[in-house]
């Protein structure tokens, strides 16, 4: 055949390949799909630093920062700040958070502790209508509304441990605000389940209502109040918001939907520095944050009770793994319930907790054969005076130093409330107080509710190894223990270990709860957990309800970092 | 060779334009009547969009987001908004069984007093899954008319129930777009 004819026949073939290509390609949009798996487990790689976050600008924002020669810390505000614009439903500057810092120069690590306080009025009785709890109060009104952290806590680390300005790390949430982004499902599922709050709160009219309805996925949404807001307090510094008019502002906003906060709570609020609690896994050391934050604790006490079974042995997500797990948790809830308050106003017996010897002590009242009856807490009788829905992001920087940072505004777009032309949402997490009013966690003046985050950072040896955490509630602390059982226990990747099936269990007033797994828990486990006498609840194969764990590991003897970002929610990781 | 591909893709338009303008030439004018009782069936939020679309259409619409039957009383159309979120479930206080049985029983005292019922599904593709199809195969076959968000119907789901059931069928590209078939449905 002569080339000429043979080239034609070439491209007529070629031309009708495309062609049917994007035929079938149309006619079976499922396709599309199946092309890209987000599910699948990817280690993002770095030599030099790597950002981990909720939102892919965020992560992005945040190594630009590294880049340009900010320390972990410069980036982890400016990662920060920019989830506010790109991820608003679950965090920003109305909320509050925590963060765990490694000094590498020093060796030293620290703990920022943000979270929103109570305003002066509250009290334990203050949920009660007609003698019962309002729960719309507890949630969508005026008094779900704690006082803000967040700002006043990235301030302080930011100027402490930082080398930028805040105006530097809060330029590309400006930008992002201004020019907006493209809605993922996750956001636009999120602002549907969040529709009625939203409606009541925020209004029609709101940037977080797409002219009164929902964001579609790839809509565009842009925020310029949060941007003018953001652009202020660069000018003026954060005094605007604590005590200028921004404060009059969340003042007015707060009081127009019933509660209680006052311009005097905002201007007395101030972040506290503390020292970290610490523990041990194996070879492991845990450092992470102590009450009112819990997660850490809680994953500590978890870690300490598995150090008595055989986990490897027994398999991942088998069920005896999950029996014993999960056996464990109703006894963490237990001690939860009873123990865990603000500790500038309540006594905690953290050593006694956190011991190895009463972890050995839940383990031998735990039966292999089937669910307890009751999970009663423990008694000390020598108590140690030790009063030593949310986003999580992991930063580490050339020189080693790594911030675990975990910040929320509780709810998915928290109390729905904005206040006006600020363009930020207010938090409700007044909704972490205790319903009962003998509670240590009873709402209180001043009080810090109790938080289920927990941003740790774990070292082998004296080198760290891995900054993790999530949001997720009360699943927070049941989700990070098994990412660090399957890391450490199943040898699974960053990433395979984040993106591994979970499950879930508490006790509530000493009686076991069901047992929430995720759809991709073995069909086996499931029917012999039931057989035992486990009440099972299965969920979607990657639930939110389970969190969103974003993590960064330090690979021993290397000098390579991997990321591990949820796909759960939007996680994403970038390396340098 | 020029005429080839040039055919080629006069052909690729024709056929692309036919498939996804399958399902839109269904339009239903005047069949229901008013008032209307909206209600949810799987407590998902999207229940509160048909409420501010039947508004803005100007329709006289109640909300009950878990209606029973009594609440039919006057009633002229029943919507149905399909959709199950878990959190809504909870949050009504209703397990999944307890809300088709509820829906069940509102659907069967529907049919005795010959109210009408629309089905809504305007969550798209995030709201598909599990139980949700197993609603939407159990109340779509009842309805006289359903509208819902392409992307919800992207493995055909409502096509096949609605072709097998001759219930005409609306698909829209957003849930807000809903409110033109939604206005001219309605005497």
């Amino acid at each position: 055949m002569n080339p000429e004819k043979l080239c034609f026949l070439k491209k007529s073939s070629l031309t009708i390949g495309i062609f049917l290509f994007f035929l079938i390609w149309l006619c079976f949009p499922s396709s599309k799909q199946s092309l890209l798996d987000i599910h699948q487990p990817y280690n993002y790689i770095g030599k030099n630093g790597m950002v981990v976050a909720a939102h892919p600008l965020a992560a992005n924002a945040g190594l630009e920062m590294l880049k340009k020669g900010g320390n972990a810390v410069d980036a982890a505000v400016t990662t920060a700040f920019t989830l506010n614009a790109a991820e608003p439903f679950a965090s920003g500057i109305g909320g509050g958070g925590f963060m765990v810092i490694y000094i590498a120069k020093e060796r030293k690590v620290t703990t920022v502790n943000f979270r929103e306080k109570a305003p002066s009025r509250a009290s334990p009785n203050m949920f009660i209508e007609n003698g019962k709890i309002n729960e719309e109060w507890r949630k969508t009104h005026g008094l779900s509304v704690a006082v803000p952290g967040v700002l006043a806590g990235l301030d302080y680390a930011l100027k402490k441990y930082g080398t930028k300005k805040l105006s530097e790390t809060m330029a590309k949430a400006i930008e992002i605000s201004e020019k907006g982004f493209q809605v993922s499902k996750t956001f636009s599922a999120i602002n549907k389940d969040e529709y009625e709050k939203l409606l009541l709160n925020a209004g029609e009219s709101s940037c977080y209502l797409n002219q009164s309805f929902p964001y579609e996925p790839g809509d565009i949404f842009r925020n310029p109040e949060l941007a003018r807001t953001l652009k202020l307090i660069s000018r003026k510094g954060i005094t605007v918001f604590y005590k200028g008019e921004i404060a009059h502002k969340i003042v007015k906003a707060v009081k127009s939907k019933g509660g209680i906060l006052t311009l005097e709570d905002l201007a007395q609020y101030k972040p506290v520095e503390q020292a970290p609690i610490k523990g041990t896994y194996k070879d492991y050391t845990i450092f992470t944050i102590g009450p009112p934050a819990s997660g850490g604790f809680h994953v500590i006490q978890l870690l300490n009770i598995l150090e008595n079974w055989p986990v490897k042995e027994w398999g991942l997500n088998s069920t005896a793994y999950i029996h014993h797990f999960s056996e464990a948790l109703r006894f963490v809830f237990a001690d939860r319930s009873h123990y865990l308050g603000d500790p500038d106003f309540i006594s905690i017996p953290i050593i006694n907790l956190l011991s190895k010897e009463y972890a050995s002590h839940i383990a031998g009242q735990i039966d292999p054969a089937r669910p307890l009856d009751f999970y009663p807490y423990s008694e000390f009788h020598e108590q140690e005076n030790a009063k030593e829905n949310t986003t999580h992001l992991c930063v580490i920087d050339k020189q080693g130093n790594i911030v675990s940072l975990t910040q929320s505004i509780n709810h998915f777009f928290g109390s729905g409330i904005v206040p006006e032309e600020t363009g930020f949402l207010l938090n409700n997490h007044m909704d972490d107080f205790s319903r009962n009013a003998d509670s240590p966690n009873a709402p209180g003046p001043k009080h810090r509710p109790v938080s289920s985050m927990g941003p740790l950072i774990m070292f082998k040896g004296d080198m760290p190894f891995l900054a993790l955490g999530s949001p997720g509630g009360t699943r927070i602390f049941s989700s990070l223990a098994q990412i660090i059982v399957n890391i450490i226990d199943f040898a699974l990747s960053l990433d395979e270990a984040i993106e591994s099936p979970r499950f879930f269990s508490y006790s509530s007033q000493g009686k076991a709860r069901s047992i929430f797994v995720e759809s991709r828990i073995p069909q086996s486990s499931v029917k012999d957990l039931e057989i035992i006498g486990h009440t099972i609840q299965v969920r979607q194969a990657y639930d939110r309800y389970f969190g969103g764990a974003q993590g960064i590991m330090i690979i021993p003897y290397t000098r390579i970092i991997h990321g591990g970002a949820d796909s759960r929610r939007d996680g994403c990781g970038i390396g340098y | 060779m020029k005429k080839i591909i040039l055919s080629i893709f006069i052909l690729h338009f024709f056929i692309v334009s036919a498939l996804l303008g399958q399902e839109k030439k269904d339009e239903v004018i005047n069949i229901f009547e008013q008032p209307i009782l909206i209600t949810s069936a799987g407590q998902s939020a999207e229940v509160q969009i048909a409420s501010v679309l039947a508004k803005r259409a100007g329709l006289s619409a109640a909300l009950s987001k878990a209606a029973f039957a009594n609440e039919l009383k006057g009633i002229r159309t029943l919507v149905i908004v399909l959709g199950v979120s878990l959190k809504g479930l909870g949050a009504a206080g209703l397990d999944i069984s307890q809300e088709t049985n509820r829906v069940q029983i509102l659907v069967d005292d529907a049919q005795r007093k010959n109210i009408p019922i629309l089905c809504l599904h305007l969550g798209g593709e995030t709201r598909r899954g599990q139980l949700t199809d197993d609603l939407i195969n159990t109340f779509l076959p009842f309805s006289k008319m359903a509208i819902v968000v392409e992307s919800g119907n992207k493995d055909g789901l409502f096509t096949s129930i609605c072709k097998e059931n001759h219930i005409p069928l609306i698909v829209v590209e957003r849930a807000v777009d809903a409110l033109q078939p939604l206005k001219k449905a309605f005497k």
